[in-house]
């Protein structure tokens, strides 16, 4: 259904995502794009929803370059992150401009809207203009413009973004349901655990890079195994050293003025370790900066999922 | 599901009639007033200065030239310009429409034919309203033409600025008043290239006549009604094509106008 052979996008002199391959096959299912903000994700899906074309490489969707392609974008529906609503609009003549924008006309639209907003629960309450619709509300009618033509492929970005706990469980009720039905989902997140949550499959994107694709646990893993280098500022390099070759997941030590540079393997349970010896006072810490990129993506993962 | 793509028709028509209801908002209403307040105004005036005995039978020339089509015009076209398809991509909408299988460079227009139709209605119904303050109705009829066929160019050369310039407002704004209000220094050959040398040719008359001691004046040149009415129509349809073309050679991110990593 979607392939990328080394695709990439540039905004001017910008790397927004480097040459990127992967393959998703045809069928249902939920797909997690994960990675921290300015990873990637929004180049990656501006791709494969046919907003932008590719600066180099290919993207194939439905076996087709989708950029300004009818014949993909016929069957593909997208909820963009943020609020995006023309002022002043009603919410069902809205929708109803996007279904017919969709090809839906007569009969089979309103069929089309009414199924839409049965499915997001918004069938009394489309008629309201966006100003006065809940930020909850304005989300549920983003993801009925984007299930009015029953598209195969569905891609949303940050789509739990600003929802409260509730209405982040029914989005996900509702994502499961529409990939069992046989859609496929493409879920945008830069939290581990909500997208843990609807998939165990994982693109991970960190800084314009695809660094990982597997399931939760097989990337959990990946990051563990993968040594990572920290630089431990402190009043006492000696006092890093000492504590820190006593650790099992050292690797190398390197000495530097006014501390040390660790590559550890298992940042996971390395770094809590290191936290507790700080705050024991076993550890004159002074500061701590990852050096490679693999380690700033294991924080983001370590922080947000640990919220 | 579907799987076709959507005709330029279609698209317009489904554009026009979804967003139709913006008309009937601030932006709307203040274009409604640009065009049928002077008159309005005039023809209130006119009645009290009647009761006083006074009465100035070139009021509608005057009122038509020196104000509904040198300013009042402009205006309404840069009131009504940014509400197209600037609009989307200012409130980041316009994504939403271009992952539809629509023919994009349809889009400029179908967005600006809406604001077309309304002003072009309060402005007919502004020059028709000439009559009341004395002016003769073929007179009005012509008038009320030009300044709906100089409405249709006018917003669609705007419409184009907004689209090519981050600061097409300005740009545009520097055309319809700096470039027109030097009409009548211009050389004859340059004297076509000016909205108001049209709508005078249309309308039949001229916004005043050439004085003495304005040395810099050139020879007043006038067009056929009917090459004026062409050259209005076609201008306006290019710049509408333009603005498609644009449109349809960009790449528009989620962004709107920008594209984001």
């Amino acid at each position: 259904m979607i392939s990328l052979q080394r695709a990439s996008l540039r905004y001017g002199d910008i790397l927004g995502l480097s040459p990127t391959s992967f393959d998703l096959g045809p069928g249902g299912g939920i797909t997690g794009l994960l990675g921290p903000n300015g990873a990637g994700k929004s180049s990656l899906i501006q791709l494969l929803c046919g907003l932008l074309p590719p600066s180099g490489g290919e993207v194939r969707v439905f076996g087709e370059a989708p950029y300004r392609n009818p014949l993909v974008l016929a069957r593909l529906g997208l909820v963009p992150e943020g609020d995006r609503f023309p002022g002043g609009m009603r919410g069902d003549r809205w929708l109803r401009m996007m279904g017919q924008l969709s090809g839906l006309q007569g009969r089979a639209l309103d069929l089309a809207l009414q199924r839409a907003l049965a499915i997001t629960g918004m069938e009394s309450r489309a008629g309201q203009p966006f100003t006065s619709m809940s930020k909850g509300m304005r989300q549920r009618v983003r993801l009925a413009q984007a299930l009015l033509h029953e598209p195969r492929l569905l891609i949303l970005d940050e789509p739990f973004n600003g929802l409260d706990p509730e209405a982040r469980l029914q989005l996900m009720d509702l994502l499961r349901m529409l990939a069992e039905g046989g859609v496929r989902i493409i879920v945008s997140s830069h939290i581990l655990g909500e997208v843990a949550q609807l998939t165990d499959r994982i693109l991970l994107l960190f800084r314009g890079r695809l660094l990982a694709e597997g399931s939760v646990p097989e990337i959990r893993e990946l990051l563990d195994r993968h040594p990572v280098e920290l630089r431990v500022t402190a009043e006492s390099a000696a006092a890093v050293a000492r504590w820190a070759v006593e650790q099992d997941e050292l690797v190398a030590l390197r000495m530097e003025d006014g501390g040390a540079v660790l590559a550890v393997r298992n940042p996971r349970t390395f770094l809590p370790r290191l936290q507790e010896a700080v705050v024991e006072g076993r550890l004159p810490l002074a500061g701590l900066d990852p050096l490679d990129l693999n380690l700033d993506a294991v924080f983001q993962f370590l922080t947000k999922d640990n919220q | 599901m579907t799987s076709r793509a959507l005709s330029a028709l279609a698209t317009v028509r489904a554009v026009a009639l979804g967003y139709a209801p913006r008309v009937l908002q601030a932006r709307g209403w203040v274009l409604c007033a640009l065009a049928v307040l002077p008159v309005a105004f005039s023809f209130v005036g006119l009645m009290i200065g009647r009761q006083f005995g006074s009465f100035d039978s070139r009021l509608a020339l005057h009122l038509f030239h020196g104000v509904l089509a040198a300013l009042v015009l402009p205006i309404m076209v840069l009131v009504a310009a940014p509400g197209g398809i600037r609009e989307d991509m200012e409130q980041r909408t316009l994504p939403l429409i271009l992952v539809r299988p629509v023919p994009v460079w349809s889009l400029p227009f179908a967005k600006g034919l809406i604001w077309f139709a309304w002003g072009g209605c309060w402005l007919a119904a502004a020059g028709l309203g000439l009559v009341l303050l004395g002016a003769d109705p073929g007179s009005a009829a012509r008038q009320a033409l030009a300044l709906v066929l100089a409405f249709w160019a006018e917003l669609a050369f705007m419409s184009l600025l907004v689209l090519v310039f981050k600061r097409g407002t300005l740009w545009g704004a520097l055309v319809l008043f700096g470039w027109e209000s030097i009409l009548r220094v211009l050389p004859a050959t340059l004297q076509r290239f000016t909205f108001l040398h049209h709508i005078e040719s249309i309308s039949g008359s001229r916004g005043g006549m050439v004085a003495d001691w304005e040395i810099l004046a050139q020879e007043q040149i006038a067009s056929p009604v009917l090459v004026s009415v062409l050259a209005l129509l076609l201008f306006g349809a290019a710049c509408w094509a333009l603005c498609g073309w644009k449109l349809q050679v960009t790449p528009v991110g989620l962004a709107g106008r920008d594209a984001e990593g």
